[in-house]
């Protein structure tokens, strides 16, 4: 028997199917602004894609900022819970995970088991989030796939003392204005992230080993420049944007 | 003859509490008693009701600023800043005086920014530095007398030993009141609803205290006649900060199965905590409540007497997680709160914290993160 996790994010939603052992099939979409439709349209093209009917699954968990609106789920779970579960899952020897999602960032520390045991989110404010990543390199005119190795090219960071993301698009005009060559400034926004990203961890109290999900986890120059200040590896699994989705999976498995 | 409608004790402290400043505006308008407003806990009531004036704490009822962003940041406490709008935008045109006890220094300089702009009568409370220290009571109770002085000028009353007594014998009823029923939530979680106990707790800041007395006995009787509720192992939850009137926090620990037990806020236990000796002088017997009861973080010799108060409740009332709403730029809190933390680690007692301004949206990102919380027990 399949279970189904759905987790509704606020930019993307992303759907696990689980047979108990492993994954079945995924899928991620854009949640557009009616997460109860998209999640009703994630649900039918997960079940296409893997050739299934409605009664092939035998329990559905949703989580994610729009987990309250999908109507077929049994059960509705906080993302924290469900991204400390699928980590556990992919990456069992984790205690601390960074995810950095479209809206917001969190820190979770877990115990032994897996089990969430502390955690941080931060407060409603773009600043350390994918989308001040988004905003920065449209301002740097860099699709976002290229943002990450772009920063890995930059010898001197420039300095951009901002955090917030509306103060930190005008520093970076006067930066460009100033001639700094666009490696050092993508680079220095990297560090600028990663900066705010790293005094959550220390704040919550870091325990390794550490890994990053959420979509943010797919950019090389945010996790080289947070290896460098946690002074830590980082770890990251091929399934991290859909860390949310499997633990709720894991979750529907357990119900 | 027309039998008289009776309106339920609950909803009538609703009611105040949806509209402070109407109540209290038509409270003056058929009694012709004059209006003193509060700017935080500090304020010793006991000696405005001797006087005859009637004590309601100001509430930043406003809920968009724009006239008090002219004289404080928008990084400034969002009580304050909400506190100097009501009194900038008329909808304290009913207030005759008001009480500034030298508590955090954000009301320090709003004391100031309010004596060049509100026209009312004004009185400045110099608190000690430090609270809980031996030469702090006979300094407050100094400070109480000329505030006691004060009133009589300003308002060419007298101030009688009589009255004090009277006032001291109200406040401790209508406190021991409000304390029982915290007691009784925390006795049999969930006998009433979080957010109406807030909101009565906030309502007797405002109303006439006799008022207050008799509408508190009738709910108070109403719940110990009615069915209790069930012991299912519900969570429960200490709320540790200043003010919260979020009826939307209430609801989301509800429906996680979770009840608040008890608080430590200003807008909560601080206000009803510590009950007045009725021997002795009263201006010295008003004065030791103040010193003696929970020091509020502005005003403590260190986080150590905080902590104390924590444990203390959280093993009276048996509490599995504490939920710290502070107000958002709220120093004395947040200066706290590290050390406060490690303790609690220790303790391996889970706990969150989040900031909020005073009349923000609980959103969505604070549900997640309360949601988490209570999942996590």
């Amino acid at each position: 028997m399949l279970t189904l996790g759905v987790d509704i994010g606020s930019l993307t939603a992303k759907g696990i199917l689980f047979d108990g052992n492993q994954i079945v099939e995924k899928y991620l979409m854009p949640v557009g602004y009616n997460s109860k439709k998209a999640s009703e349209k994630l649900i039918k093209a997960l079940m296409e894609k893997a050739g299934i009917v409605d009664t092939d699954i035998k329990n559905i968990v949703a989580t994610g900022y729009g987990r309250n609106n999908v109507e077929k789920a049994d059960k509705a779970v906080s993302e924290i819970i469900c991204h400390g579960k699928g980590v556990h899952f992919l990456l069992p020897h984790i205690r601390t995970i960074i995810d950095i999602g479209g809206q917001d960032s969190k820190v979770i520390v877990l115990d032994v088991s897996g089990k969430v045991s502390n955690f941080v989110m931060n407060d409603k404010c773009a600043a350390g989030t994918g989308r001040f990543l988004d905003v920065m390199a449209r301002a740097m005119e860099t699709e976002i796939e290229d943002f990450g190795p772009l920063a890995l090219q930059g010898e001197n960071p420039s300095k951009i003392s901002s955090v917030c993301t509306v103060f930190a698009e005008s520093e970076i005009i006067s930066l460009v204005a100033k001639g700094e060559k666009r490696e050092d400034i993508t680079s220095g926004i990297h560090w600028s992230i990663a900066r705010r990203i790293a005094s959550m961890v220390k704040r919550l109290g870091m325990v390794t080993p550490v890994a990053m999900s959420g979509g943010v986890a797919l950019n090389v120059g945010v996790i080289d420049t947070l290896e460098q200040i946690l002074e830590t590896k980082i770890e990251t699994s091929a399934l991290s944007q859909y860390g949310g989705a499997l633990g709720a999976a894991l979750m529907a498995a357990e119900l | 003859m027309k039998e008289e409608i009776k309106i339920p004790a609950l909803l009538q402290f609703k009611e105040v509490a949806r509209a402070p400043y109407e109540y209290l505006r038509e409270l003056k308008k058929t009694t012709g008693v004059q209006m003193i407003g509060s700017s935080c806990t500090y304020t010793p009531e006991e000696i405005i009701l001797a006087a005859g004036l009637h004590p309601f704490r100001i509430f930043a009822e406003s809920q968009s600023l724009s006239r008090a962003d002219a004289h404080i940041q928008a990084y400034g406490c969002s009580m304050v800043r909400g506190m100097l709008e009501d009194g900038l935008s008329g909808n304290l045109d009913f207030l005759d005086g008001v009480v500034f006890p030298h508590a955090c220094d954000s009301i320090q300089r709003l004391s100031d920014i309010w004596r060049l702009n509100v026209r009312s009568l004004h009185f400045d409370l110099l608190l000690p530095v430090k609270l809980d220290t031996p030469l702090a009571k006979s300094y407050f109770e100094k400070v109480t007398e000329r505030f006691r002085r004060d009133l009589e000028r300003a308002f060419d009353v007298a101030i009688t030993e009589e009255a004090l007594i009277a006032a001291i014998e109200l406040m401790n009823e209508f406190r021991n009141l409000l304390r029982k029923l915290y007691l009784m939530q925390s006795q049999y979680p969930g006998i009433m609803k979080g957010s109406d106990l807030g909101q009565v707790v906030e309502a007797s800041m405002v109303m006439d205290k006799k008022k207050a007395v008799a509408l508190l006995k009738e709910w108070v009787s109403e719940l110990e006649a009615g069915v209790k509720p069930e012991k299912i192992n519900k969570k429960r939850i200490l709320i540790s900060g200043s003010v919260c009137s979020h009826p939307d926090i209430h609801q989301i620990i509800e429906a996680n199965n979770a009840v608040v037990v008890y608080d430590d806020l200003c807008s909560g236990s601080r206000y009803f905590e510590g009950i007045i000796s009725n021997t002795g002088n009263p201006v010295q017997a008003i004065a030791g409540r103040y010193t003696e009861r929970y020091v509020c973080p502005a005003k403590h010799l260190g986080v150590g007497f905080q902590m104390e108060n924590m444990k203390k409740l959280i093993q009276e009332h048996k509490v599995d997680a504490v939920l710290f709403l502070l107000l958002k730029f709220c120093e004395p809190f947040s200066f706290d709160y590290p050390d406060i933390k490690k303790e609690l680690e220790a303790m391996k007692l889970p706990f969150l914290m989040v900031e909020m301004d005073r009349h923000n949206e609980v959103d969505e990102q604070m549900r997640t993160r309360i949601d988490t919380l209570l999942e996590i027990l």
